[in-house]
């Protein structure tokens, strides 16, 4: 019989498919066809992108010329735009502003044809303190409550390039999924007094059933109701509210945990296409004691149909156990 | 006189930007897909490309990375009726995405904007 399972921190429940279990093999992993040609986000072509807001570069170098080991550059043509004001409106039930935000690119990597495998600790450690330092700086805009930071892998996970890079938007309002998250951690503090991700590192820890991979700072593990077969969480074992405020001592760590995750995902299950999305405290609450960011992990083998859109229930074909227990025994360098 | 490639698989929309833009002065070349304009633009070198996104066989987007690989320098404007190609980050190779709408103005603007910039550089 199949499980049906809730989410601690939003109650959400999710069908565990037992009976049709799926193992990795079983899984269908959709391949995006290699597309090739011109890439503006190669070097030599920093005149195709938007002067560039962040980058590690040679000492030498020039600013917006080649020399670099990662750029930031603002989105070419945004759906959200930097300038104006929000200027925001009621009318009757219907409230609306101005498309204000601010969307970055994050070009991960100097080599188009890298991919989470082939780079290194160390362009783990640049991407994500790259990550750190544009939340600090797009912070300070007033007009901004919520941060988001994420990575699209593969065509179906709706990367429109090859070229290794993750995206940066600041939006003016918190989106509905972390004001869900912050709520009902918020639930969870006020009943239990401690941190429901605190708890749920302990109780993983302990049970070690869903557990991927550790290190001294970071556990990676498999939520108990996950959405998708193989999602996977990762996040630091002290309570830390938001990514910004995350020490940098950590990032070794961090990078190491989130390079080895994706490795151990990308051989075992040939390369699936994936994102991976950054959830941290919303601005204007960026410091509590209730939510702990966390990285989510989620490799693109099932596809979302009426049954999940119309109910929020997802059916998971793969129990997270399982999935655990086959990354765990997934051995890489 | 400037000379402009605009390819569309509409004919009326090429007829238009013709007929439009030869009034403004300029030498127009048309091409109806990715494929002829392709092998044009050798001989045409034209000093601004317009490119219509959505064609069959060879969409825009490819055409645009293939001309790229021939010459990186000429200014390029994607202009398509479709917003949502903007998600696209190889739509960067262009200099300009420019939603079409009947009116001209703004593809007027940003050619006339494209062609100085490139004139001053």
């Amino acid at each position: 019989m199949s499980e049906l399972r809730k989410d601690p921190i939003i109650g959400r429940w999710v069908i565990i498919s037992t009976e049709r279990s799926k193992r990795p093999s079983d899984l269908l992993v959709e391949k995006s066809r290699p597309r090739g040609g011109f890439c503006p986000l190669c070097p030599g072509n920093e005149d195709k992108t938007p002067p560039e807001v962040f980058a590690f570069r040679d000492q030498n170098s020039t600013i917006n010329g080649p020399g670099w080991k990662l750029r930031v550059v603002p989105n070419k043509f945004p759906a959200l735009v930097i300038e104006g004001d929000l200027d925001r409106q009621e009318k009757g039930l219907y409230e609306k502003m101005q498309g204000i935000g601010a969307h970055e690119v994050i070009i991960e990597t100097i080599d188009h044809n890298a991919n989470s495998s082939t780079l290194s600790a160390i362009d783990f450690k640049n991407i994500l303190f790259a990550y750190q330092q544009r939340m600090n700086e797009l912070k300070k805009d007033g007009r901004f409550r919520y941060i988001s930071i994420f990575k699209n892998y593969g065509e179906v996970a709706g990367a429109s390039m090859e070229h290794p890079h993750s995206q940066v938007i600041a939006l003016p309002v918190a989106p509905k999924r972390a004001v869900e998250e912050m709520n009902g951690s918020e639930e969870y503090y006020e009943k239990n007094k401690s941190c429901v991700f605190c708890d749920i590192v302990k109780q993983e820890l302990k049970q070690r059933e869903r557990i991927v991979f550790e290190n001294d700072h970071f556990v990676a593990f498999e939520p108990y109701a996950p959405r998708f077969p193989f999602e996977t969480c990762m996040l630091p074992k002290k309570h830390i509210s938001s990514f910004e405020a995350t020490d940098n001592d950590l990032f070794g760590s961090m990078a190491d945990c989130l390079s080895l995750v994706l490795k151990k995902i990308n051989k075992a299950l040939g390369f699936p296409p994936y994102n991976y999305i950054l959830h941290s405290s919303p601005i204007d609450n960026s410091e509590n004691d209730f939510y702990h960011w966390h990285f989510e992990i989620i490799p693109r083998l099932t596809k979302v149909a009426g049954f999940e859109w119309g109910t929020g229930f997802y059916i998971n074909p793969t129990p997270p156990e399982q999935a655990a227990q086959h990354l765990r025994e997934t051995a890489v360098e | 006189m400037k000379k402009l490639m605009f390819v569309d698989d509409e004919e009326s929309i090429r007829l238009l930007y013709k007929e439009e833009f030869e009034e403004k002065g300029f030498n127009v070349v048309l091409a109806a897909n990715g494929e002829e304009a392709l092998g044009m633009f050798d001989d045409v070198q034209p000093d601004l490309v317009v490119i219509d996104i959505k064609m069959p066989g060879m969409d825009g987007i490819e055409l645009l990375k293939k001309l790229r690989e021939k010459s990186r320098d000429f200014p390029a404007i994607l202009c398509t009726a479709y917003g949502e190609y903007k998600q696209n980050f190889e739509t960067w190779a262009s200099d300009a995405y420019i939603v079409k709408s009947s009116r001209l103005e703004s593809l007027f603007e940003k050619v006339d904007e494209l062609l100085l910039r490139k004139e001053k550089q």
